[in-house]
C-alpha cells in the first residue's frame, strides 16, 4: 500500500512532465502536420541553457529558467524559418526526415559544444524531502510539478480563449479554409512551432536539475513524447496531457509490479495495444487513415 | 563511383612504407560519440597522457609512439569498422579497446583473423577470456574478479555488517554480470538478497525501482552503472530517503564528479574503485601514480577522469613494456611477449594469467581494487 | 540507357573490384554497406513502392539476426512446460532460412495489425514495434541472452570441389555472397514491381480511394509486400549475423532504420536503383570522414547532409540523373524521349 503511494506520486510527477513535452508536439502536429524529431533535441537545449544561465553564469536560478526558455522558443523560430518553411508544400516524409537531420547533427553539436560529461544545474530548494507518512518528494520535484501545470493550464486559457487560439484551432481543422477567413499561415505556423518548442524547452529547463544533462538525453523523451501524443490522438491536446499521466502511471507501476527492464516499452506497449483495440485511439474521434 | 576511388586512395596513402625511424603505431578503438562518450573519452585521454610520457624518456626501442583513436560510436558495428581500418587499413601490430564487452566481443573475430593482440582496458564479461582468443589480454577485472576481491578483502570493513543487500543495475552485460556476481558472493556470505532491479542505460527517472528497493528491508544497495545514472541514483534515493547504505561497483564511479554533481546525496555513500588517485602513496606503485596524476593534470583534463583514465594509462604502458620485450613492433612477437610483462602500472602489477579453454587461453591480469567513502563532500577512506 | 543496363554495369563494376583493389579495408566497408543497401531495397518496397513510411523496419532486421544466430547457435526455449524445448545447433545456411521465414512471418502479423492506420499513426505503430523488439530481446534473457550478447556466432560456410564445406570468413568470400545476395533481392523487387501486385501497389500509393474504388483489395496487397519486405530484411539481417558474428540487443537501434531510410531517400524512393546508389553513398561517406575530421564533426555532416540532400535532391538522385539525362537526349535530338524517365520511375 505504502508503496503503492509512492509509485501514485511519482507517476504524477512524471505525468505532468510527460504532459508538457506531448502537448508541444501534438500542436505542431495537428497545425503543420509536421512529425517533428527535433523536440527532444529543443528539450536538450533548454537544459544546456538552464546549466549555462545557471551554472557557469551563476544567474538567479528563476531568471536562468525563464531565459533558457526564451532561448528554446529563439532555436525554435530559427529551425521553422530555416528548414520547415521551404518545405511547406512538401509531404510529412520529407519533413520527418529533415526533422531528423536536424536532430542528429543538433546532438552531435551538443556533444561538440559541451563535451560528453554530465553537467549538474545547482538550485536553490532544500534537498531534505518532503514525507508525508512513507510517502516522500523532493519539493524541487513539487516545484517542477507546480510550473508545469501552470503551463498546461495558461496553455489551454490561451488556445481556447484568445483570438490567436481561435485562429490556431482553426488551422486544426482546415488549414486552406482558415487562411481563406484571413488567417495568416506563415506566422501562425512559425507561431505554433516556437510555442512547441517554448514548451519542450521549458521541459528541458525545469527538469535539467532534477536529472543531469548529458547530449543524449533528447532521444528518450522524442520517442515518449510520440508515444504520449499517439495515446492521447495525434493533433488532440487534451489526449496529449491525458496520455501524459497515463503513460506516466503505466511506467511507475509497470517496473514497480511486473518488471523494471520493461518500463521504457510500456508506452508503445500501450500504444500498440490503443491501436489495435481502439484504432481511433483513447481520446480522438478524428480519421486515422489520414 | 568516384567515391569509391576517393576511398581507395585515401587508404591506399594513408599505408606507408615502415623506416627504422618512423613511429610505433598503437591503435586504440574508444567510444567518443554516443552513450558513453564521456567515459571512452577519459579512458582516451589516459592513453593520450601516456603515450606523452613513453615519447617524452625516449619512446620504445628508439622510436616514438603514434596513438591512432579512433570511434567506435558506442555501437559494434562501428566497433568492427574501427578495428577494420586500424588492422587493415594502418596495419597496426597491437590495439587497445574498447570500453564495454559488446564492443570488446565485437572485435574480437577480426583479431584471430589478422592475428593481432587486443589489450582489453575495459569489459566486465567473462566471454571476452573464455571464448577461446588467444589474441585477448584483458587488464581490467570482469565482475567474478571483482566481486570475490570484494569478498576477500572488502567484505568486513562495513559496520554495522551487510545482512541483507539489494540490487540496483544497468540492463546490460556489465550490470546484469556485476547483479549475477555479487548475488552469488553475498549468499556464500550468508547474507540475504532482497530486490534485484535493472534500469535501461538512458533511463532518468527510477523512481518506481528505488521505491520498491525501499520497501526490501535491505541495509546495503549495490549500485553498477555509469557515472550519469549513479549520479541520478544518489540524488533520487535521497528524495525518496532510500534508508540502505549504497556501494557503487564496476569502478566507474567518479567520485570527484558525484561530489559536485549530487552534492549531499552523495554523502555516505561508498564505491569500489580500480585506482585511486586521492591516495596515490597507497598505490602498488606511487611514483608511477603520481607520474600520471601530474601528466594528466598537467594536460587540462578534469581531475574527475582520473578513475577512468587510468586504464587507458595502464593499456599503453602494457602494450609498450611487451614492444620493448618483443624488440620489434610486429604483431606475434608482441602477443608473445605479452604473456611475459610485468608492468608496474597506475593499478598496480599487470601480469597475465591464462584463462579459457586450454590451448588457445586468453591472458587476464588480476587488477587491485579498493573502496573509498564519500564523507562530508570529501573522498576518505573508510 | 535503362536501369536495367546501369545496373548490369554497376554490377560488373562491384565483381572486379576485388581484383583491382586489393584493399580488406575498402572490401570490408562495402561489404558492410552492401547487407544495409539490401535492408534498404527492402524497405523501398514498402516506402517507395507502396508509399507507407516504416520507421521500424529495422525490427526485421534485427529478428532476422537472432533466429539466424540462435538457430545457428542451438537455444533452450523455456515456454512453461517442465523442460524446455532444446533445438540443437542447426548448419547455418538452415539457420539463415529459418531467420528469413520468422522475420516474414512477422511481417505478416505487424502488416495485419499496422494497416488499420495509416500515415503517422502507422510510422509511430512501426517505431513502437521495433521499441518493443529491443526491450524484448533485451530482457528475455534466458533465449537472447539479453545484453550479454550472442557471440561466437558461426560464419556463412559454402561448399568448394575438393575441399568440402568451408566457412566462409575471408573478406572477399563475403564481399561477393553480399553481392550474390543483392543482386537476388534486386531481382526480386525488380519482378514484383512489375507484376500485377507492384502496379496495384503504385496505384494505392498515388490514390488509395481510388484504388479501393476500382476493386484492389488494398490490404491485402499490403500486407502481402510487408511479408516480402520483412522477410529480405529478415534476410539482410541474418547476413549480418554471420558476418560480424556477435549480435545484442543494439541491432535493434534506431538509427539503423534512419540509415535505411535516408539511403533509400537519397537514391530516390521508388525507383530500382535508388536504394544502391544512395546505400553506396552513405555505407562509404561515414567513413570518408573517418579519415577527414573529429568523431562529432562527421555526424554534425552526416545531420547536415542529410538536411541537404532533401532540400535540393527532394526526389533522390536516380530521378534527377534521369531527368538530366532526358533534358541531354532531348537536346541532342537522340534517343527515345521518355523512355529512360519511365523506366526508372516505375
Amino acid at each position: 500500500m505504502e508503496q503503492l503511494l509512492q509509485h501514485l506520486l511519482n507517476a504524477v510527477v512524471l505525468g505532468g512532465t510527460y504532459a508538457l513535452l506531448g502537448i508541444g508536439l501534438t500542436l505542431i502536429f495537428g497545425v503543420m502536420r509536421v512529425a517533428n524529431f527535433t523536440h527532444g533535441e529543443l528539450y536538450t537545449f533548454g537544459a544546456y541553457m538552464a546549466y549555462a544561465l545557471i551554472g557557469p553564469l551563476e544567474l538567479n536560478f528563476f531568471v536562468g529558467l525563464a531565459i533558457a526558455v526564451m532561448l528554446g522558443i529563439l532555436l525554435g523560430i530559427v529551425i521553422e524559418f530555416m528548414l520547415l518553411r521551404p518545405l511547406q508544400k512538401s509531404d510529412m516524409d520529407t519533413t520527418m526526415l529533415v526533422t531528423i537531420g536536424a536532430w542528429i547533427a543538433l546532438q552531435n553539436m551538443e556533444l561538440f559544444g559541451w563535451g560528453g560529461v554530465a553537467k549538474s544545474v545547482p538550485h536553490p530548494f532544500p534537498t531534505d524531502p518532503f514525507v508525508i507518512g512513507s510517502v516522500s518528494v523532493a519539493p524541487l520535484r513539487v516545484f517542477v510539478v507546480c510550473v508545469a501545470m501552470v503551463l498546461l493550464v495558461s496553455f489551454y486559457l490561451m488556445i481556447n480563449r484568445t483570438t490567436f487560439g481561435i485562429a490556431m484551432r482553426a488551422t486544426f481543422q482546415d488549414p486552406e479554409v482558415s487562411s481563406l477567413m484571413g488567417v495568416k499561415i506563415n506566422r501562425m505556423f512559425t507561431l505554433t512551432f516556437a510555442i512547441g518548442s517554448g514548451l519542450a524547452a521549458s521541459a528541458g529547463a525545469l527538469l535539467a536539475p532534477v536529472f543531469v544533462v548529458v547530449p543524449m538525453m533528447g532521444d528518450l523523451v522524442t520517442l515518449k513524447a510520440f508515444a504520449v501524443v499517439i495515446l492521447g490522438g495525434l493533433g488532440n491536446i487534451v489526449g496529449a496531457t491525458i496520455g501524459g499521466f497515463v503513460l506516466g502511471l503505466a511506467e511507475e507501476l509497470g517496473a514497480g509490479y511486473i518488471d523494471s527492464g520493461y518500463r521504457d516499452a510500456m508506452g508503445f506497449i500501450l500504444i500498440i495495444a490503443v491501436l489495435l483495440l481502439r484504432p481511433q485511439g483513447l481520446f480522438a474521434p478524428r480519421e486515422r487513415t489520414g | 563511383m568516384r567515391t569509391l576511388i576517393v576511398l581507395g586512395i585515401s587508404l591506399l596513402s594513408s599505408v606507408s612504407y615502415v623506416h627504422a625511424s618512423d613511429p610505433i603505431k598503437i591503435g586504440m578503438s574508444q567510444p567518443l560519440t554516443g552513450d558513453i562518450a564521456a567515459a571512452g573519452t577519459y579512458v582516451a585521454n589516459g592513453a593520450r597522457v601516456a603515450v606523452e610520457v613513453v615519447n617524452k624518456s625516449g619512446g620504445v626501442l628508439g622510436r616514438q609512439i603514434q596513438l591512432i583513436l579512433e570511434d567506435n560510436k558506442s555501437n559494434p558495428k562501428e566497433a568492427v569498422a574501427t578495428a577494420e581500418k586500424l588492422l587493415s587499413g594502418d596495419k597496426v601490430p597491437v590495439i587497445l579497446g574498447a570500453w564495454g564487452s559488446t564492443l570488446t566481443l565485437a572485435i574480437m573475430p577480426r583479431l584471430l583473423e589478422y592475428k593481432v593482440p587486443m589489450v582489453v582496458e575495459t569489459a566486465s564479461s567473462s566471454k571476452v577470456t573464455t571464448s577461446g582468443n588467444p589474441w585477448v589480454f584483458r587488464i581490467s577485472p570482469p565482475s567474478a574478479i571483482e566481486a570475490k576481491a570484494f569478498g576477500d578483502t572488502l567484505f568486513t570493513k562495513f559496520t554495522p555488517a551487510i545482512k541483507k543487500a539489494d540490487m540496483l543495475v544497468v540492463n546490460n552485460d556489465w550490470g546484469r554480470g556485476a547483479s549475477d556476481e555479487f548475488t552469488k558472493l553475498m549468499r556464500s556470505k550468508g547474507v540475504q538478497i532482497g530486490a534485484v532491479e535493472t534500469m535501461a542505460p538512458d533511463a532518468t527517472d527510477l523512481s518506481a525501482q528505488l521505491a520498491k528497493i525501499k520497501q526490501s528491508g535491505g541495509d546495503t544497495l549495490f549500485v553498477t552503472t555509469g557515472i550519469e545514472q549513479l549520479t541520478l541514483v544518489l540524488k533520487q534515493a535521497q528524495e525518496q530517503r532510500v534508508p540502505q547504505r549504497i556501494v557503487s561497483t564496476g569502478g566507474s564511479s567518479a567520485p570527484d564528479q558525484l561530489i559536485e554533481q549530487a552534492g549531499l546525496a552523495a554523502n555516505g555513500s561508498y564505491h569500489i574503485v580500480f585506482f585511486a588517485p586521492w591516495f596515490p602513496e597507497d598505490a602498488a606503485h606511487p611514483e608511477v601514480a603520481k607520474t600520471f596524476i601530474e601528466a594528466w593534470k598537467k594536460k587540462g583534463y578534469a581531475a574527475a577522469g582520473l578513475t577512468d583514465g587510468f586504464r587507458g594509462y595502464d593499456g599503453i604502458l602494457t602494450a609498450v613494456q611487451a614492444i620493448k620485450d618483443a624488440g620489434k613492433a610486429e604483431p606475434a612477437a608482441i602477443r608473445d611477449a605479452l604473456w611475459n610483462v610485468n608492468v608496474k602500472g597506475a593499478n598496480g602489477d599487470i601480469k597475465f594469467e591464462k584463462a579459457g579453454p586450454a590451448g588457445q587461453e586468453s591472458g587476464q591480469s588480476i587488477p587491485n581494487i579498493y573502496v573509498v567513502q564519500i564523507k562530508d563532500g570529501k573522498v576518505v577512506k573508510p | 540507357m535503362t536501369e536495367r543496363g546501369i545496373a548490369s554495369i554497376l554490377v560488373v563494376l562491384l565483381a572486379v573490384l576485388p581484383l583491382a583493389v586489393n584493399n580488406q579495408y575498402v572490401l570490408f566497408t562495402l561489404t558492410s554497406a552492401g547487407i544495409l543497401i539490401i535492408a534498404a531495397m527492402s524497405l523501398n518496397l514498402l516506402l517507395g513502392y507502396a508509399g507507407q513510411l516504416s520507421l521500424g523496419h529495422v525490427a526485421f532486421f534485427g529478428i532476422g539476426a537472432y533466429v539466424s544466430a540462435l538457430c545457428s547457435l542451438g537455444f533452450e526455449f523455456y515456454y512453461g512446460a517442465e523442460s524446455p524445448l532444446v533445438v540443437p545447433s542447426q548448419p547455418v545456411w538452415l539457420a539463415l532460412i529459418w531467420g528469413i521465414v520468422v522475420a516474414g512471418i512477422f511481417g505478416w502479423i505487424i502488416g495485419k495489425l499496422a494497416f488499420r492506420v495509416r500515415g503517422a499513426y502507422f510510422v509511430i505503430l512501426t517505431i513502437g514495434f521495433a521499441q518493443v523488439s529491443r526491450m524484448v530481446a533485451l530482457n528475455w534473457v534466458s533465449l537472447t541472452n539479453g545484453p550479454m550478447a550472442l557471440n561466437n556466432i558461426p560464419p556463412l560456410s559454402g561448399w568448394l570441389p575438393g575441399y568440402g564445406v568451408v566457412p566462409l570468413s575471408g573478406r572477399v568470400e563475403n564481399y561477393y555472397l553480399v553481392l550474390a545476395f543483392g543482386i537476388l533481392a534486386y531481382w526480386i523487387i525488380s519482378r514484383i514491381v512489375h507484376s500485377r501486385v507492384g502496379r496495384a501497389l503504385i496505384a494505392l500509393r498515388e490514390n488509395e480511394s481510388l484504388a479501393r474504388s476500382v476493386g484492389i483489395k488494398v490490404t491485402r496487397y499490403l500486407v502481402l509486400a510487408t511479408v516480402v519486405s520483412a522477410a529480405m530484411a529478415g534476410g539482410a539481417g541474418a547476413i549480418y549475423a554471420h558476418y560480424v558474428r556477435v549480435i545484442d540487443p543494439d541491432v535493434f537501434l534506431f538509427i539503423y532504420t534512419v540509415t535505411m531510410v535516408i539511403m533509400v531517400m537519397t537514391g530516390g524512393k521508388g525507383t530500382l536503383l535508388g536504394p544502391v546508389i544512395g546505400g553506396l553513398i552513405f555505407g562509404i561517406i561515414p567513413e570518408l570522414l573517418r579519415h577527414m575530421v573529429r568523431p562529432e564533426l562527421q555526424l554534425i555532416l552526416y545531420g547536415v547532409a542529410m538536411i541537404l540532400i532533401v532540400f535540393f535532391l527532394p526526389q533522390g538522385i536516380v530521378p534527377a540523373l534521369a531527368k538530366l539525362g532526358d533534358r541531354v537526349r532531348r537536346k541532342s535530338k537522340i534517343g527515345k524521349t521518355g523512355v529512360l524517365k519511365d523506366s526508372l520511375t516505375t
